[in-house]
């Protein structure tokens, strides 16, 4: 198991491993679009609908990227993993809400910061790998903007509206987390990527601070009158 | 490494030293994590203590709740390390976020613990420290972690320590983006959008407290130091010359020097809080210095106080 993409091939990553990494993505990020489209009605009357119609903008622009920017090749094992991750994405509107639209408006927000917070595809980038590569650009734009995108939802599911609500929502965002995450590491896993060892990393800025950890001599600090 | 479970949650945490010294348990930063504490272990370790650190809930390899983090529920997770260590109560150290969280867990849980040292720390939001915290989750939700990465090391480490290492800063900034989640320190920021004051509390912290605040530190300034040296009754405030509000970064060393001193006194009866102010030495194993009588140690200028 690596942490990374790669090993490079003529420097760039892996066409395999772009289009297992594109097409867990676009699946995702496909099924929040048409959720999306599906919550927006024609006429806008509330402010949150105008974020909304935000969110499904920034959507397509990353499905866009994606299909453009990636090196396709056949991959005979992504059919059934795409049925299977196009059943996940299906709406489950939440049991203990109010009713069967706020349920179905908290799980697609809960999948919506799932989809945002748990899938970090600039953190799969090799150290030092160049910011002009197409692939490495769209990973970095999308992780860069699902930080921002997240926003509207952990607005909404922390938002008094839900208040009364919390641990429902907290319930549904868990669960949401869980299914993406236990996905998201499958596929790594189908390309031997384990990412769980990232908090082992030696911060540079301490290598050159240990060798003197034993310096202290004095062992009091008994302190003198002035 | 080990894990500890705290309610439902999952917890990492590291220990070094001796089964049987006295125990430290360190707390990290908001953007800190086990591996920052190293050279700390070290020293501590080397001195016969054992050490404990660990991730608190949203950092690190612990885990990360989605939506909700309580800091109450960080308290918990401090509680539980400290049980699980064994009966004996702990030194307790934290820094700027995990200051807060040490202060909390003194005031309730003050049977099951032997000394307390808040670093960089905080009792209450300022209308000055809150529009700093404002402006950084802004900055976090704008620009991502590393814009708050950006922000944070120019804030907190002097241009000397920055200067030093310049080569490596990005790979600094690389790692730590790597270990943080964006979701995750917004949930740790979040979690004072209903701070309350602990000022009032910090009366009934009966042991003894060492409060260290940089020279420079202008995140969390002198004056918020002074109120937990005015209100914990057992408290020496300790400034640690040339540094802003990272010092347990830039000095390591002499910090770990200053934490095995204290519990070293106060293990062996010698320690005696009396609300004074001193100035830490520049290197390890040097004499504390008295703050010079009849001046005011608030200010930055060497001004004599007014009878």
């Amino acid at each position: 198991m690596k942490p990374f993409l790669g090993p490079l091939e003529h420097g760039r990553i892996p066409a395999l491993q772009q289009t297992r990494i594109s097409a867990f993505l676009i699946s995702a990020h496909g099924a929040l679009t048409r959720q999306l489209g599906v919550a927006i009605p024609a006429s806008l009357h509330h402010g949150w609908q105008v974020e909304l119609h935000s969110q499904y903008c920034r959507e397509m622009e990353i499905l866009s990227l994606l299909g453009r920017a990636t090196s396709w090749v056949p991959d005979p094992a992504l059919g059934f993993q795409v049925w299977q991750w196009e059943m996940a994405w299906l709406p489950r509107p939440v049991a203990g809400a109010e009713d069967q639209s706020q349920g179905g408006l908290i799980d697609l927000a809960a999948f919506g910061h799932a989809l945002h917070t748990v899938i970090r595809p600039a953190a799969l980038l090799p150290e030092g790998f160049p910011d002009e590569d197409p692939f490495a650009l769209a990973m970095r734009r999308i992780e860069f903007e699902s930080g921002r995108l997240m926003q509207a939802q952990i607005l909404f599911l922390k938002g008094p509206q839900l208040a009364h609500v919390r641990d429902v929502v907290a319930s549904a965002v868990e669960s949401r987390h869980s299914q993406v995450r236990e996905l998201w590491q499958n596929l790594l896993r189908s390309m031997e990527i384990d990412t769980s060892g990232r908090h082992t990393l030696m911060p540079a800025y301490q290598a050159r601070t240990q060798p003197a950890a034993a310096a202290a001599t004095q062992p009091s600090v008994v302190m003198r009158e002035p | 490494m080990p894990t500890l479970r705290s309610g439902s949650r999952q917890i990492s945490y590291v220990l070094d030293g001796p089964a049987r010294g006295p125990t430290f348990v360190l707390v990290n930063g908001l953007t800190q994590y086990i591996k920052i504490w190293e050279p700390f272990r070290a020293a501590l370790a080397d001195r016969g203590f054992r050490v404990a650190t660990f991730d608190l809930l949203g950092q690190g390899n612990s885990d990360k709740p989605s939506l909700f983090i309580g800091q109450d529920d960080q308290v918990a997770v401090l509680r539980d390390l400290v049980n699980e260590l064994g009966d004996q109560p702990a030194f307790v150290a934290g820094i700027s976020f995990g200051a807060v969280i040490a202060l909390r867990y003194a005031i309730a849980h003050s049977d099951r613990i032997a000394g307390l040292v808040p670093m960089s720390a905080f009792a209450e939001l300022t209308p000055q420290l809150l529009m700093f915290g404002d402006a950084l989750r802004t900055g976090l939700v704008l620009g991502g972690t590393g814009y708050l990465q950006d922000l944070l090391f120019p804030m907190n480490l002097s241009d000397d320590y920055i200067t030093e290492r310049l080569d490596r800063l990005e790979d600094a900034k690389r790692k730590g983006w790597l270990i943080n989640d964006l979701y995750a320190l917004q949930n740790l920021m979040e979690s004072f959008l209903d701070f309350k004051p602990l000022t009032p509390q910090l009366s009934s912290i009966s042991v003894p407290t060492m409060i260290m605040n940089g020279e420079f530190d202008f995140f969390t300034p002198r004056k918020l130091h002074e109120s937990l040296r005015i209100h914990i009754p057992n408290s020496a405030l300790i400034i640690i010359q040339r540094v802003y509000h990272a010092f347990t970064l830039e000095k390591p060393v002499l910090s770990a020097d200053l934490l095995a001193r204290f519990a070293e006194d106060v293990l062996a009866g010698r320690w005696r809080g009396d609300k004074k102010v001193w100035i830490a030495p520049e290197e390890p194993g040097g004499a504390l210095i008295p703050f010079p009588a009849g001046y005011d140690h608030l200010r930055a200028l060497p001004l004599q106080l007014k009878a």
